[in-house]
């Protein structure tokens, strides 16, 4: 051997010889592609690790930003999304964006530093017991004690945040472990990514219910998304013409111009698909968790129907509603083996589809100031099959869910178990750097934007070509409807009348903007949005007063709907 | 009624916590609990009672399936009746 080449392998070897550089090898071994994340003390001997990776880095301005926009990149490639923060601040900033994992089953990787072992437990500088305070909103975690142990606890911690019901995780590591020096690192085994088998016998009890039902009703959920199954629904709607109802999480699993589409349930459902869950007999339920914006006042909840349900996770099925027929597998395997004789159903699905073409959204709505759902229909339906939506959360939230057309249940990226203000910008950057080719468009309300405004910066520091449609009501537009709605109209610390200049805030970042304000411009304005070549924000003026219809007031039962003026 | 389940777990940090926190928040009190050494793991016995009606003691135990590095070995409702709380068909 050469001593050059001696030399090199020396270095190679005390390379791989600290934590920090089998973290990062880690990292390399499942095929990441992107971090998102922040610096600090406790995480310095990563980040120079970081400067060899073979994967990119993309640095945030606040680290809920990248726990968001990880979670996002994680909904739209179906692979792990990883974000890394320092001890303390950095990880308490992080936890918003785990718990939104948690609620939406997202794979997230999260990966904090901490203060060093020894000052563990002592109130250090910027020690936060980040695996204590995150317990209720991982599917598990680790803190490493052992830096040998880092090959095999992150090959673990993927494969967890990855099978079954996914989830997000969280290894802390140690600063010392960090710089440690490792001998032997104990290398992973290969664990493969196992579905659950169903049980055939339910499987069989099921087509006999399907067969025999009357008024039969699928209620599709996130859980389709999650496990890929969207080819799998459509093709069982084909061949059963059984009608089906989506929840938030499942728009875009069958095509809105399908006459078995009914469209979305729940308190801001359509009123086809909510009648026709009062109604069916046999509610056959794919991947959702009887969440009760979906289901209004549970006991009232679809009151005719036996249930079969369909979901990889156990723990759901008879969790709020019980199941006559409970199946848990995967559910592209248990949709496949499924082939009931298809039911007499022919009026029943008569009845349903003149329910939704009677009950159909209008987009006249009379006035010269710029109609959202119209905007929001117009801009998907101009993107196209390439059209992904990051929304955020609030009344453009649901217009976007209500209006928008989706290709496919992974073009909608929406917070909707936490509820999270704040996702829409970082979940925009996180979407468009997992699909570049994608016209994605984060849609989002002057109150949500303030709350991850600073990632206009990330934006322009990597060019990343995100749209921004920015429906400005001045208002936190959804709170103040309900205190319309069911507070007197006794409006309390809604109005954001003294916004900032939106356009002028984008530019000063370095981000192109304009600003639509009558309803002439939308069209031009969508058209300018789209073809931009570098980030774009289109700042849109709509009426403070704007509400949300149809609406199931909170408590009550789907069939209790009050309707407004676009219905 | 009550349930006691027996549980082998992993003796990672926060295991215990992570096992009573998810019991706790999902509406059961632990009304007793022991834990002994088992070599490599630690076995765990509680009996849990449901804070209200609500509470479905068989979605507890597939709640508790999904923690990671714990098996739940035998689970017992007293006064025992076969299928008492099955809370799926
Ligand atoms: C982090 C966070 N804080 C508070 C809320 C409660 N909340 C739900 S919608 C909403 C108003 C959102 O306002 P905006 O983003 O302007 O959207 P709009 O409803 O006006 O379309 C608020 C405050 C929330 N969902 N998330």
């Amino acid at each position: 051997m050469t001593s050059a080449a001696a030399s090199q392998n020396i270095q190679a070897d005390a390379e791989q010889l600290t934590g920090a550089r089998l973290v990062v090898q880690a990292l390399e071994r499942e095929g990441v592609e992107v971090v998102f994340g922040y610096p600090g003390g406790a995480i310095m001997p990563v980040y120079d690790a970081l400067t060899q990776a073979r994967f990119r880095h993309i640095l945030v301005r606040h680290e809920q930003a990248a726990a968001f926009a990880a979670d996002a990149y994680a909904r739209v490639t179906g692979k792990a999304g990883v974000c890394l923060a320092t001890s303390g601040p950095g990880a308490t900033n992080l936890i918003t964006g785990i718990a939104n994992a948690m609620m939406d089953s997202a794979p997230l990787v999260a990966i904090t530093g901490n203060v060093a072992s020894p000052l563990m437990g002592t109130d250090a500088f910027q020690e936060i017991d980040i695996l204590g305070v995150t317990l209720p909103i991982v599917k598990h975690s680790w803190i490493v004690r052992d830096p040998a142990d880092i090959p095999s606890i992150f090959a673990e911690a993927f494969h967890v945040a990855q099978s079954g019901r996914p989830g997000p995780v969280l290894i802390d590591l140690p600063k010392d472990v960090q710089f440690a020096s490792v001998r032997a690192p104990r290398m992973p085994r290969r664990v493969a990514l196992y579905a659950a088998a169903a049980d055939p016998a339910q499987i069989r009890r099921a087509e006999s219910a399907i067969s025999a039902a009357k008024k039969p009703l699928l209620y599709a959920g996130g859980g389709v998304r999650i496990a890929r199954a969207t080819g799998q629904v459509r093709d069982f709607v084909r061949r059963t013409g059984i009608p089906a109802v989506s929840t938030l999480q499942a728009q875009g699993v069958i095509p809105n111009d399908w006459p078995e589409s009914l469209g979305m349930l729940g308190m801001h459902g359509t009123r086809a698909a909510n009648q026709a869950v009062q109604e069916c007999d046999l509610l056959i339920v794919l991947g959702a968790r009887f969440d009760d914006r979906a289901t209004g006042a549970l006991a009232k909840f679809a009151p005719n129907a036996r249930v079969i349900h369909i979901d990889v996770d156990a723990a759901e099925i008879g969790k709020l509603r019980d199941a006559h027929i409970p199946i848990s597998g995967d559910m592209s395997a248990v949709l496949a083996a499924m082939n009931p004789r298809p039911p007499a159903i022919a009026d029943w699905a008569e009845t349903c589809h003149a329910a939704a073409i009677e009950h159909a959204y209008r987009y006249d709505a009379p006035g010269e100031g710029v109609y959202a759902p119209a905007l929001l229909k117009e801009l998907s339906e101009r993107a196209g099959e390439a059209f992904v939506a990051a929304c955020d959360v609030g009344q453009h939230q649901m217009w976007a869910a209500q209006h928008c057309r989706f290709s496919d249940p992974r073009a909608h990226l929406t917070s909707g178990g936490l509820g999270a203000m704040g996702y829409g910008l970082p979940a925009g950057i996180g979407a468009k750097l997992a699909q570049p080719d994608a016209h994605v468009c984060t849609i989002t309300g002057d109150g949500s934007f303030a709350m991850n405004i600073q990632e206009l910066a990330t934006l322009k520091r990597y060019n990343i070509p995100l749209k921004i449609v920015l429906l400005d009501n001045s208002m936190l537009g959804l709170v103040r409807q309900w205190q319309e709605l069911f507070f007197d109209r006794n409006f309390s610390e809604v109005d954001l009348s003294d916004n900032p200049d939106f356009v002028a805030v984008a530019q000063a970042f370095g981000v192109d903007a304009f600003r639509i304000s009558r309803r002439e411009e939308v069209s031009a304005g969508i058209e300018r949005l789209l073809a931009a070549d570098g980030p774009c924000l289109a700042h849109v003026i709509i009426d403070p007063m704007a509400n949300v219809w149809p609406l199931v007031p909170p408590g009550k039962s789907n069939a209790e709907m009050m309707f407004g003026d676009n219905i | 009624m009550t349930q006691t389940f027996t549980l082998q777990i992993d003796r990672a940090e926060g295991s215990l916590q992570r096992l009573i926190g998810l019991i706790e928040r999902r509406g059961f009190h632990i009304d007793r609990m022991s834990v002994a050494d088992a070599g490599q793991q630690r076995e765990v016995r509680l009996t849990v009672r449901a804070r209200d009606e609500a509470r479905c003691v068989d979605v507890l135990g597939r709640q508790i399936d999904r923690l990671v590095g714990v098996s739940r070995e035998r689970s017992v409702s007293e006064p025992y009746q076969e299928g008492a709380v099955v809370c799926t068909a």
